[in-house]
């Protein structure tokens, strides 16, 4: 779904944000994205989205190479993309419903069915009763909810979500998280940037971890934190191959699993 | 399957403007008096023009003899005016039509009238001149020292004031025109960009969900367009105006020197068509180069 080949990104000046990364993200996968801030997390979703272009290597998207995609064509890729963030970023003058809507409207989508699929993702993200709220009538987990349904209405291939739970107490978060795994069970691709320890220890899915700017880890049940008998540094990503659910990890991770006994 | 959403359009565009009343409404408005001035200064030329045709078609040139001047003198004027090369046709009034021509001319004042008689009033030759450009130097070639030349006048004397004048103030109108002009692009483009940005969000929105890049901008072109087109509609009027109160006051007064002035309606409405479409041009330039400087899309 989303394959990073050789990937190599710095900003003006500065030193790399992303250096030779290459790796896979498969159809259906939920995959967590942790590292300090700093560390590439956000450079990584934006060159997804297109919202930066790699100096080197490609990016597959859905099957397409995205760095020489014309302009013209990137909202068609980012309809294929749900994004979700920290800070919601819902339009405080429309209503719940209004929010959602709007991502449909602004795609053209007709009125009919955005009718339609508005109420069935509100009824999803368990808003059903909510559609006519003001965002700011809402909790914090209600307006993230919003975000959710405001990103998945389109019915997304891929859903990044830029530390949904950052703004958010524990027990909101427990429930973001049933939403998103719920979501990844319809089989859309999660793609999820976090610091939230609780949240990548209790789930324990794929973990990649940038540091500096590279790939460090990439862990298919993993933890947050970083350790050095789990560390892949120096082991080129691609080798990692992917590790999906009910497959016994391959290469060095397993023996690395094996041996601490993760499962 | 790809419908236009007209209606979203209409309404974004509306509660843009609504939002940002002001500045529109300072817009349109330089929109609408720079367009009344492009609009007058072209009837005004029109008008001059159509004066200017009136008198040169007829009499570009009028020699007055001397009342009583003798035979003699008439005669050789008479031939110096058949070798003049630039004169292509003439006529000549004698004392009893020169008499006729004065009374008609002065009918309103009786007084004036009682004084004539056929003895006093100057005969007159009337010449055409093949180029109006010559009026000048023949009138002074013969009021030089002529035998019993009265006075020689041209009527394109005074058109070519006239024309001056006009032309100063075409000029000037139209000067202060494209200053106010450059002004509404620059307020429009400055409303545009008010509008972007009271829209931040909405727009960041629309690009994360896939909105194509003209979905984004085309309320924001319309809503230069209707700043336009607001402004050319209120020149329209204002123009249309103008034109009708020159026609009231030719027939009140009965100003019969300006008949000509009222213009007919195939050239007010080519003109008003222009101003519509500066108008509208004004408007589209104006937000387009705003899109494009602050709508990162």
């Amino acid at each position: 779904m989303i394959r990073f080949e050789n990937v190599s990104k710095s900003y003006d000046g500065g030193s790399a944000a992303l250096e030779d990364m290459s790796l896979e993200i498969l159809k259906g996968e939920f995959v967590f994205l942790v590292g300090a801030s700093g560390s590439g997390k956000t450079t990584f979703l934006k060159l997804i989205l297109r919202e930066e272009v790699p100096d080197q290597g490609q990016i597959y998207v859905a099957g397409r190479e995205i760095g020489r995609l014309a302009p013209s064509r990137v909202p068609y890729l980012r309809r294929n993309l749900g994004c979700i963030f920290q800070d919601f970023r819902l339009l405080p003058n429309k209503t719940v419903a209004e929010n959602v809507a709007f991502a449909l409207q602004v795609i053209g989508r007709p009125r009919s069915v955005i009718h339609s699929q508005v109420s069935q993702v509100l009824e999803l993200v368990g808003l059903g009763q909510k559609g006519a709220r003001m965002p700011d009538e809402l909790s914090g987990g209600e307006q993230q909810r919003v975000a959710i349904a405001r990103a998945f209405v389109n019915r997304p291939l891929v859903l990044l979500a830029d530390e949904p739970t950052g703004n958010l107490d524990p027990a909101t978060s427990q429930g973001i998280m049933r939403l998103l795994d719920r979501i990844n069970r319809t089989g859309t691709t999660v793609l999820m940037a976090t610091h939230d320890v609780g949240i990548v220890d209790t789930m324990r899915r794929r973990v990649i971890e940038l540091d500096n700017g590279t790939l460090v880890r990439d862990q298919a049940r993993g933890v947050y934190g970083f350790d050095a008998t789990t560390s892949t540094r120096g082991v080129p990503a691609i080798t990692l191959g992917v590790a999906r659910d009910g497959e016994p990890p391959t290469g060095r991770l397993a023996a690395v699993r094996a041996r601490r006994g993760t499962r | 399957m790809l419908q236009l959403p007209f209606e979203y359009f209409a309404k974004e565009t509306a509660s843009n403007l609504w939002r940002n009343r002001v500045m529109a409404l300072a817009a349109v408005l330089t929109v609408a008096v720079s367009l009344s001035l492009v609009g007058s200064s072209l009837l005004l030329r029109q008008a001059v023009n159509r004066q200017i045709g009136e008198f040169g078609a007829n009499v570009s040139l009028e020699v007055f003899m001397n009342p009583g001047a003798p035979r003699q003198q008439i005669a050789e004027v008479r031939s110096m005016i058949e070798q003049t090369p630039q004169i292509t046709h003439f006529t000549y009034l004698g004392p009893l039509q020169s008499y006729e021509q004065a009374k008609r001319l002065l009918a309103s004042s009786p007084a004036a009238v009682s004084t004539l008689s056929p003895a006093v009033v100057p005969t007159v030759f009337r010449c055409q001149l093949a180029t109006p450009q010559d009026a000048t130097a023949l009138v002074a070639t013969f009021s030089n020292g002529v035998p019993g030349v009265y006075r020689a006048t041209s009527p394109l004397q005074s058109i070519h004031v006239l024309e001056q004048v006009a032309n100063v103030l075409q000029v000037i109108l139209i000067a202060i025109a494209l200053l106010l002009l450059i002004s509404s692009l620059v307020l429009i483009l400055n409303a545009i960009r008010m509008a972007i940005f009271a829209r931040r969000r909405e727009v960041s929105v629309m690009k994360l969900v896939g909105a194509t890049n003209w979905f984004i901008r085309v309320p924001f072109m319309l809503e230069g367009l209707v700043q336009g087109l607001l402004g050319a509609a209120v020149a329209v009027v204002i123009v249309l105006l103008a034109n009708v109160g020159v026609g009231y006051l030719v027939r009140h007064y009965h100003v019969s020197v300006l008949s000509s002035s009222v213009l007919p309606a195939h050239d007010v409405l080519m003109t008003e068509l222009l101003v519509v479409a500066v108008g509208v041009i004004v408007g589209v330039v104006g937000s387009s180069v705003a899109v494009r400087r602050f709508l990162e899309v």
